[in-house]
């Protein structure tokens, strides 16, 4: 590989790229540029071109190519994220990994895997699965998201109460860094002598470099589940039972709410059983030894009940556990029959400010006369309002944006984050000052520079524009110390 | 005492209990705020002297002995800040002992998980080194419960990272990596953790094969064995704690009776894939130890430096492990880290980002700061 890549660069970006992957892995015509411009969210940028690798060595060249022609590297999975994360601008490259799609190793004494990034996230559950073990981190796009797409934006899901987010699990990773330079992070082993930068990594959202393989850890698979659904006559007093859930010493597998206009729109599409005379709906699962589960489950529907909830009860059986899960996880589509577009909103407060969260996010709906419906991860304050509305409207999608941007200054001022697990991206980038300080952000943008000097991967994501504009290291005066 | 580029003696304090088990320095300091640590810092930097970063002084056997001129302490951080039970987040300064955080988050039955230390180990301290304690089988190592992080870096600038909510993706995760740096990007000033809640019942179960037991066990708290035996550690309600305790089968005892850290003029922790740990403490020299089934870290003392270390970190580097000295004093000629890992120069340039002029606990990490030596 780079005795052949001596001999290039003479040539244009694509006769390059060609040369190194063949015609068939290089998409530089309008439709696939056009195809590759956006993620699944609302942003559109420019693709210059795009490639499909298979290979590290294949990754590691075409970073040097990209730097040898002062172009930009934005890597993508599935292109699920919602922030624009894998949006390229000023005709980036655009690295697609859903052909580095192999399990490599399955080792079940260790309890990890080995996997590229292009494995799809329930593919790696359902090839463990049959071992009893299985990838914790489980986004509702599951059926779709890549793996490395779950590295960047360090992606949970319902079961991550629990488990943790997708850094838990990924114990380390390959990662192609600027030069072309191939380093393996973390391993099987704990604690690497020095820095973490296994950690550092996962949830960078693909600026500080790309990476090509994962070590994941994998988990047993509880002996036993329960599933709970819990209806409410309003937000409060769900939200409330959340709380109290988390007080008695429960922190269940997963712990979902659904408001009544999306229990109304999954029903419509699904019949999975939610209760649409709700105001909100619960969807709490324990998992562990039997014992302990038929306790738990007692509990969760005992508190729900002391809230005022209409109904609480047990999923009889695994069909109907299904079922549920299968509304929850189907949420998304089925709000395409309310309008032809949504925008999917994440953000995090503290669980104890959950009412006041969801008044907030009702109101600034009210206020801007747009559908708002809600489904989410209730048991770590990770709101996803979702805006339903038709783009070609004029003006709404600034509507939307301005709502949107609303709600993310009310969720910080609530002691708040940006974002849970779907990453700042594009979308939230010049949002960052809401929640850090010139130095926080400065801090943040040397640490980019000290793996990416040049800029060169997913260039102006994350990071807002002049982040990197303090320099308080004075000159040392010379001779100071000797 | 006046020093080009920089007065520090203004900030001096006359306090001798600060003194107290700090290798010699020629200026001692326990600032009140991240801004007073700022300052200090920054002057530090300034004149470029080397400053050791001190918490409880419990782990300062960890990598190469750094020797100061300036010792920073966290002794007069060591407020609880927030707490929200509700929320399972505490928020505590970094002075603040281990210990004591545990105690008073058990009046309301919860914990931070962290090391089971008594003493002096401090919240910063312990993260700062990047232990983690018996429970991490079931809770994941400390760097798994960094929600936040406040710093001052090495150049006097106060830097937070992260947010004090359990799930967060906003900006790099600036908690992670502080966990385990040893003072290399900055002082840690406070920390927000994750917290769990803690079980009813707990027990302690005698057992003949830990393999097995590790795998029979449903998630226990931890499999450990020691010179003394092997015991698997459970926590959760009664009747689960109760059902899976019988199915290991062997003696049982009510709480969680931890074994002691194995001490002696050395002290060396041995990291290798989980599945290597009963071959690894086959290999062991004869002495106390404290292996850790489904984790894989084995923390061991020796009397004196012995020939059989070489082999034995060859063998871990082998399995893509790594021996590491973490308490007493490295023998002379056997490095405290071993073969150096990847991405040296990387780690150098991030060391460089937070600490401009290389003052803090320089040369304590793996391969120290500059690729030529001071």
């Amino acid at each position: 590989m780079v005795r052949r890549l001596a001999t290039l660069g003479r040539m244009t970006l694509v006769e390059d790229l060609v040369a190194v992957l063949g015609p068939d892995r290089v998409l530089a015509d309008q439709i696939d540029r056009h195809l590759y411009a956006m993620d699944a969210g609302v942003f559109r940028g420019e693709a210059g071109v795009v490639v499909l690798p298979e290979t590290t060595d294949e990754v590691a060249a075409i970073v040097v190519l990209a730097e040898r022609h002062g172009r930009s590297i934005v890597a993508r999975g599935a292109g699920t994220g919602l922030a624009g994360g894998a949006v390229p601008l000023h005709d980036a490259i655009v690295l697609s990994t859903t052909r580095m799609n192999r399990i490599f190793d399955v080792d079940l004494d260790n309890r990890t895997a080995i996997v590229g990034p292009g494995v799809i996230n329930l593919d790696l559950s359902r090839h463990t699965s049959p071992h009893g073990f299985h990838f914790a981190p489980d986004p509702s796009s599951q059926q779709s998201c890549t793996i490395g797409g779950n590295v960047a934006n360090n992606s949970g899901g319902p079961h991550c109460l629990a488990e943790g987010t997708t850094v838990n699990h990924v114990l380390g990773l390959e990662v192609v860094l600027a030069g072309g330079e191939v380093l393996w992070l973390g391993g099987a082993a704990p604690d690497q002598p020095g820095l973490d930068l296994r950690g550092i990594v996962v949830g960078s959202e693909g600026t500080l470099g790309i990476v090509t393989r994962v070590l994941v850890r994998l988990i047993p698979n509880p002996p036993a589940v329960r599933t709970i659904l819990a209806a409410f006559p309003g937000v409060e007093s769900a939200a409330a039972t959340v709380s109290q859930i988390i007080a008695a010493g429960i922190v269940p597998a997963a712990l979902e709410m659904m408001d009544q206009e999306m229990t109304i729109a999954i029903e419509n599409w699904l019949r999975a059983g939610l209760p649409v005379e709700a105001a909100a709906v619960l969807l709490a699962e324990v998992t562990g030894e039997p014992s302990a589960v038929e306790e738990e489950a007692r509990i969760v529907e005992r508190i729900a009940l002391d809230n005022g909830a209409i109904s609480a009860h047990t999923a009889a059986d695994e069909s109907e556990r299904a079922l549920l899960w299968k509304g929850r996880k189907a949420a998304f589509g089925a709000v395409a029959q309310s309008a032809p577009d949504y925008f999917l909103h994440d953000t995090v407060v503290p669980r104890t400010r959950l009412v006041a969260a969801m008044a907030a996010v009702y109101e600034i709906a009210d206020r801007h006369g747009i559908k708002m419906m809600n489904v989410f991860h209730a048991g770590d304050g990770n709101l996803h309002p979702l805006m339903a509305f038709d783009a070609s409207q004029p003006g709404m999608l600034d509507r939307v944006q301005a709502a949107a941007d609303e709600l993310v200054e009310v969720c910080v001022r609530l002691g708040g984050v940006l974002s849970g697990e779907h990453g700042v991206g594009r979308e939230k980038r010049d949002l960052m000052p809401l929640m850090f300080t010139p130095h926080d952000l400065d801090a943040q943008a040397r640490l980019k520079e000290a793996f990416d000097p040049e800029g060169l991967f997913n260039p102006e994501k994350v990071l807002p524009h002049g982040s990197r504009c303090f320099d308080f290291g004075r000159p040392i005066p010379e001779g100071a110390w000797v | 005492m006046s020093l080009v580029g920089a007065d520090l003696t203004e900030f001096e304090q006359a306090d001798p209990d600060l003194r107290t088990g700090h290798p010699p320095a020629e200026f001692h300091f326990a600032p009140a705020s991240a801004e007073e640590a700022a300052s200090i810092l920054e002057s530090a930097s300034d004149a470029r002297l080397p400053v050791l970063l001190w918490g409880g002084g419990t782990h300062q056997a960890i990598g190469h002995p750094v020797e100061p001129r300036v010792v920073v302490s966290t002794a007069a951080m060591k407020e609880l800040v927030a707490w929200e039970p509700d929320d399972l987040t505490v928020v505590a300064e970094a002075g603040m002992k281990v210990a004591d955080l545990e105690t008073l988050l058990g009046s309301r039955r919860q914990t931070a998980a962290l090391p089971e230390v008594g003493g002096e180990a401090t919240v910063g301290g312990v993260v700062a080194a990047g232990i983690s304690g018996y429970r991490r089988a079931r809770y994941g190592p400390t760097r798994d419960r960094m929600l936040e992080v406040s710093l001052v870096t090495g150049d006097g600038r106060v830097v937070r990272g992260g947010g004090r909510v359990v799930k967060n993706v906003t900006g790099f995760d600036l908690p992670r990596l502080a966990a385990g740096s040893l003072g290399s990007l900055g002082l840690i000033t406070s920390v927000c953790l994750k917290l769990w809640p803690l079980p009813e019942s707990s027990a302690t179960v005698r057992v003949a094969d830990p393999g097995r037991a590790w795998h029979i066990a449903y998630r226990p708290l931890a499999v450990l064995e020691s010179e003394t035996g092997s015991m698997v550690y459970l926590q959760g309600t009664a009747r689960e704690v109760e059902s899976q305790a019988a199915r290991l089968g062997g003696e049982v005892s009510p709480g969680l009776d931890w074994p002691e850290t194995p001490d002696g003029p050395i002290v060396l922790s041995l990291r290798v894939p989980p599945a290597d740990v009963p071959e690894a403490v086959t290999r062991l020299p004869r002495g106390r130890f404290v292996a850790q089934h489904g984790v894989g870290e084995i923390t061991f003392a020796l009397a004196a430096a012995d020939e059989d270390l070489v082999a034995l970190r060859a063998w871990a580097e082998s399995r893509s492990g790594s021996m590491v000295v973490v308490g007493g004093e490295s023998p002379s000629g056997f490095d405290p880290w071993g073969t150096l890992p990847p991405g040296l120069e990387l780690q150098r340039r991030i060391m460089a980002a937070f600490d401009p002029a290389g003052i803090l606990n320089p040369n304590r990490m793996p391969g120290g700061r500059t690729s030529g030596g001071r």
